[in-house]
């Protein structure tokens, strides 16, 4: 029970960045935390970007064009990167809070993140070639 | 009395804990489902244009997908970030306010959505 050193609350709420004494367990609930803010923000993003095809083929068509820019394809592959760990990670969340797989939590949680970052690098290369 | 009115909210509502758990593992199935459509089978490099976005709509089994999809994301988002509230231990009264605006939030967000699915379902 280490990290109860590093419990936050309204009035301290700065230790959640304090990034010292912290088990890999943390480090995970941390990552799925991060990834589920990112995807928040692209969530309402692509829900806003949405409403252009509801304005006819030209601006919609003009929309695709803009984001065939390298920038807007880099926070392309940083969301496809946010949904693998988050999506990943959450299996494992969802499994363990039903008490399947506890005792292998660790193992399970390095295999999926190396699942993740295979699956990053097959994304990554795929938009760079493609 | 004093305890009470000040007391600090610690835990998840077990019955928002459960639907998180539930949208979180229907949204890897669909979202595999709408990726797929979204980037594998345009009629251009993979990627949907404008013409290929109305078409596929027209099946009615699309919108009612997507419509699934946007609740449970939105559903799974905003419990999700509720989660994280109260991880500060806020009292009674901001949550229940925080949870207000959250819910408000999601409900805006449904009915755009919805709208915009008849909106694209109408163009073709």
């Amino acid at each position: 029970m280490s990290n109860l050193r590093n419990k936050p609350s309204s009035s301290n709420w700065f230790k959640w960045f304090d990034p010292r004494r912290r088990d890999v367990g943390t480090f995970a609930f941390i990552l799925n935390r991060l990834t589920a803010l990112g995807l928040t923000l692209y969530l309402f993003l692509h829900l806003i970007v949405l409403s252009q095809l509801s304005k006819g083929p030209e601006a919609y068509d003009a929309f695709l064009k803009l984001i065939a820019n390298p920038i807007y394809m880099l926070g392309e592959l940083l969301v496809i990167v946010a949904v693998l760990i988050h999506g990943l990670n959450g299996i494992r969340v969802g499994l363990t809070s039903f008490g399947i797989g506890v005792s292998t939590q660790k193992q399970f949680f390095y295999a999926l993140m190396v699942v993740a970052i295979i699956c990053s690098l097959f994304f990554a290369a795929r938009m760079v070639i493609g | 009395m004093a305890e009470m009115t000040s007391k600090q909210i610690t835990s998840e509502n077990s019955g928002l804990w459960l639907i998180k758990i539930i949208t979180g593992l229907l949204i890897i199935v669909i979202l595999a489902i709408h990726l797929v459509v979204n980037h594998m089978l345009g009629t251009e490099g993979g990627l949907l244009t404008y013409a290929d976005v109305v078409a596929y709509y027209q099946n009615p089994i699309i919108p009612i997908m997507e419509a699934a999809f946007l609740i449970c994301v939105v559903s799974h988002c905003l419990i999700g970030l509720r989660s994280i509230i109260i991880d500060l231990h806020p009292s009674q009264k901001v949550l229940t306010n925080i949870t207000w605006l959250l819910t408000a939030l999601g409900a805006v967000s449904i009915v755009y959505g919805i709208w915009l699915l008849f909106a694209i379902v109408a163009q073709g």
